[in-house]
């Protein structure tokens, strides 16, 4: 009421602003005269094998230090055994800095290797490397056959499930909520699924100082928000654009599988640059399968509106076509964190597509969630994922 | 209030992809041009333009110098008693709080007589009296406790001495012949012993060795992770030593080791000689060798006196025949030289 008049508008900053200076206060008495409050207990170095890389006649490893204090690594030993080594630039390694240690060694490929390195104080960190694979290089070939199997497990079966189209157009109105809800309960296992994921890669390959499953929750969480606000604004201008609302919604769905499809590729990518290839083949087979399932979710909204060929194509190739870019990026230049990021945008993605399609049925629906329709829909959807995941 | 909305949205996307830009990317430092080159162990030669990390090729700053320890002995204070006994007096000093560069980069905090390990190494002739003055300069307890013969009071390990100055003098006879560890007797016992708490005690006989070229091998582990598995293994203290700089030998010449195994954790050890065979004298006792071979075993505490002569000059390896030990360090190089002249060195015992 009174902010109006100028001294209350200074006490408003100045309670705002005190606060902080207690802050600012008690981080200078810290680092200052309160300093050796503090310098008690023992600092360990702590240092991560992040990657692990099979050349000609060479095994790269990229370390990083994931402890907290400054270390230098001064040794490298394969299978426990010590090797020459460089290590470039330098073996001296800032927090969270990362180097490159090469050590030249005739590896056998198949095999399993475990890579050791020694810090100053004489502590070995090891990384065990299951099969040496020797690491893709990048060459036309290679990008073109990334490139199928990324059309082959992403937009194929996306487009084959784009198929059921006609078919979900001419059931009733029940029935088209049944196959909403299918998408949904498609949608949270998808969701749920990049999750899991992104808390395996980083707790295989993520320092814990990392916080794996937190960061997972936190960019999960970013991504839903800032999907969920920009999604908000296609719908509300979706009346007056040459959007209209199911376009809308089916090119959200379509965003979201995409993100999502990115991370199968880079699992996909990553499975064949690390040489499991009957895995890989296996990986293959099931996600497209599992995939086709994604054509379905971007079908039914679509199929409320006209016919349109076309836009159903483009959605098509936005929700596939992202798993041949995470194949390429996922087979040439994998790195454990950009997977874990992408799984979790994934995720957020996928989440804020479920809040918006149960939106939508619902005020189809009359406020009215509780129906046969869509909780059969939603639990049949769940249950046809968690089959078709097995094939994965 | 909309712009304020949006603002915030676009800063936590932005912060959202600025982490995970910074995280992505690594940050490589200031990349060193200079391109150095280093040899593998299959003779590889590999080019790098960032810093060699070697433990056998780097040029070595270690404080210890196993070539000195190689043929460093210790025969003590020299006097005579009344009845004509040679009284050999020492002063062996602990200490716990020493950081020692073990391997190039590698930083340990070694226990030490007199401020190396292995020890001193303390020799007598049999029936000689030796008082060891022993002062306890660590923060622990620590003792001697000498393998062979001798008063139940002397044995080290009833006796603790305690840190900060503890004295204790240790008094007997030398004796039997042969050649014996030594080491520290103070609970937890491992812990002592593998932080370099021992040394070689070399027992002459009264009628003497022949005349040899003669050096003492310890062989020793260090577990600088404290996991109960060695991490260097060597022969005295400092790994790929001797490869490093091998041990100059003359044919023709009788070479007498002085081998005693102070490993830990790992069972057994063992000391194989390229292109020769030695004769064994096991723990030293018996002037009688007991084998003629290139390979023997050898359990903690196990030791004896090897005696060979290169009959070809040129480099010999000798290392563990367990792989691991040597590919971990605990192997070196005899470079033989060709000897024109008879020229043996005399050494004289005790002087």
């Amino acid at each position: 009421m009174d902010l109006s008049n100028n001294s209350s508008k200074g006490k408003l900053i100045a309670s705002g602003l005190i606060p902080f200076l207690f802050l600012i206060l008690l981080m200078a008495y810290i680092f200052g005269p309160g300093a050796e409050l503090l310098d008690f207990g023992v600092i360990l170095p702590e240092i991560t094998i992040e990657k692990v890389d099979f050349i000609d006649s060479e095994i790269q490893a990229t370390v990083r230090n994931t402890g907290h204090m400054p270390v230098e690594i001064v040794m490298a030993d394969i299978n426990d055994r010590i090797q020459p080594a460089a290590v470039e630039p330098d073996g001296f390694l800032e927090r969270f800095e990362t180097t490159l240690v090469r050590i030249p060694f005739e590896w056998n490929e198949a095999e399993p290797y475990t890579i050791g390195i020694t810090v100053e104080d004489g502590t070995r960190f090891e990384k065990e490397i299951e099969a040496a694979t020797p690491a893709l290089e990048p060459s036309l070939d290679l990008t073109i056959f990334f490139a199928v199997i990324g059309t082959y497990v992403g937009i194929i079966p996306v487009m084959i499930g784009l198929l059921w189209l006609p078919f979900i157009k001419r059931i009733n109105k029940q029935k088209y909520h049944f196959f909403l809800a299918l998408t949904v309960g498609l949608l949270l296992f998808l969701a749920i699924d990049s999750i899991e994921e992104a808390v395996e890669v980083s707790d295989e390959n993520l320092a814990s100082s990392f916080n794996g499953t937190l960061l997972v929750a936190t960019v999960t969480i970013l991504s839903f928000l800032g999907l969920y606000y920009i999604g908000n604004k296609l719908v509300e201008k979706a009346g007056s654009s040459k959007f209209t609302k199911p376009v809308a919604i089916a090119l959200m769905i379509s965003i979201g599988i995409g993100l999502h499809n990115f991370g199968e590729g880079l699992a996909i990518g990553a499975a064949l640059g690390m040489g499991s290839i009957a895995f890989s083949t296996f990986l293959i087979v099931g996600f497209a399968l599992h995939n086709t399932t994604e054509g379905i979710a971007i079908a039914a909204p679509m199929s409320r509106g006209k016919l349109m060929i076309g836009k159903l194509a483009a959605m098509g190739l936005i929700a596939g076509s992202p798993a041949i870019f995470g194949a390429w990026i996922g087979g040439f230049v994998y790195s454990p964190f950009t997977s874990v990021i992408f799984l979790a945008v994934g995720a957020g993605a996928i989440f804020q597509v479920i809040v918006v399609i149960m939106k939508w049925i619902q005020e189809e629906n009359d406020q009215n969630l509780s129906t046969i329709a869509v909780v059969s829909g939603i639990a049949v959807g769940m249950l046809v994922m968690y089959l078709t995941s097995i094939l994965v | 209030m909309r712009i304020g909305r949006s603002t915030v949205m676009i800063l936590l996307i932005s912060l959202v992809v600025g982490f995970s830009i910074i995280a992505v990317f690594p940050t490589f430092s200031d990349a060193q041009s200079e391109s150095k080159t280093f040899v593998t162990h299959s003779g590889a030669v590999v080019q790098t333009s960032g810093k060699i990390i070697d433990p056998l090729y780097a040029v070595s700053t270690v404080e210890f110098d196993p070539m000195e320890y190689l043929r460093d002995f210790n025969y003590g204070d020299v006097s005579q008693l009344s009845d004509g006994t040679v009284l050999r007096e020492f002063t062996i000093i602990a200490e716990d709080d020493k950081i020692m560069e073990v391997s190039p980069g590698v930083f340990y905090n070694v226990w030490t007589f007199n401020g190396t390990v292995p020890g001193p190494t303390i020799r007598a002739t049999e029936g000689d009296l030796l008082r060891i003055h022993f002062i306890n300069n660590g923060s622990k307890e620590h003792t001697m406790h000498f393998h062979g013969i001798h008063p139940a009071g002397m044995d080290g390990v009833f006796e603790p001495v305690g840190g900060n100055g503890g004295q204790f003098v240790y008094e007997f006879e030398a004796g039997p012949v042969g050649v014996h560890p030594y080491h520290c007797h103070v609970m937890p016992l491992e812990e002592h012993i593998v932080h370099g708490l021992y040394g070689v005690f070399i027992v002459d006989p009264k009628e003497k060795r022949p005349p040899a070229d003669e050096m003492v091998m310890v062989l020793n582990g260090l577990d600088t992770d404290f996991d109960t598995e060695n991490n260097f293994y060597a022969a005295n203290t400092i790994p790929f030593y001797y490869q490093h700089h091998p041990i100059q030998i003359n044919t023709d010449e009788l070479i007498r080791v002085y081998v005693v195994n102070m490993v830990e954790f790992d069972p057994i050890n063992n000391l194989h000689l390229h292109g020769n065979l030695y004769k064994y004298y096991p723990t030293g006792t018996d002037l009688v060798p007991s084998f003629y071979t290139d390979m023997i075993t050898l359990s903690q505490t196990e030791r004896g006196i090897m005696e060979f002569e290169y009959k070809y000059p040129g480099k010999y390896l000798f290392h563990a025949h367990k792989v691991e030990f040597s590919e971990k360090g605990w192997v070196g190089i005899f470079l033989v030289n060709n000897s024109t002249e008879k020229d043996t060195v005399e050494l004289d015992y005790g002087s």
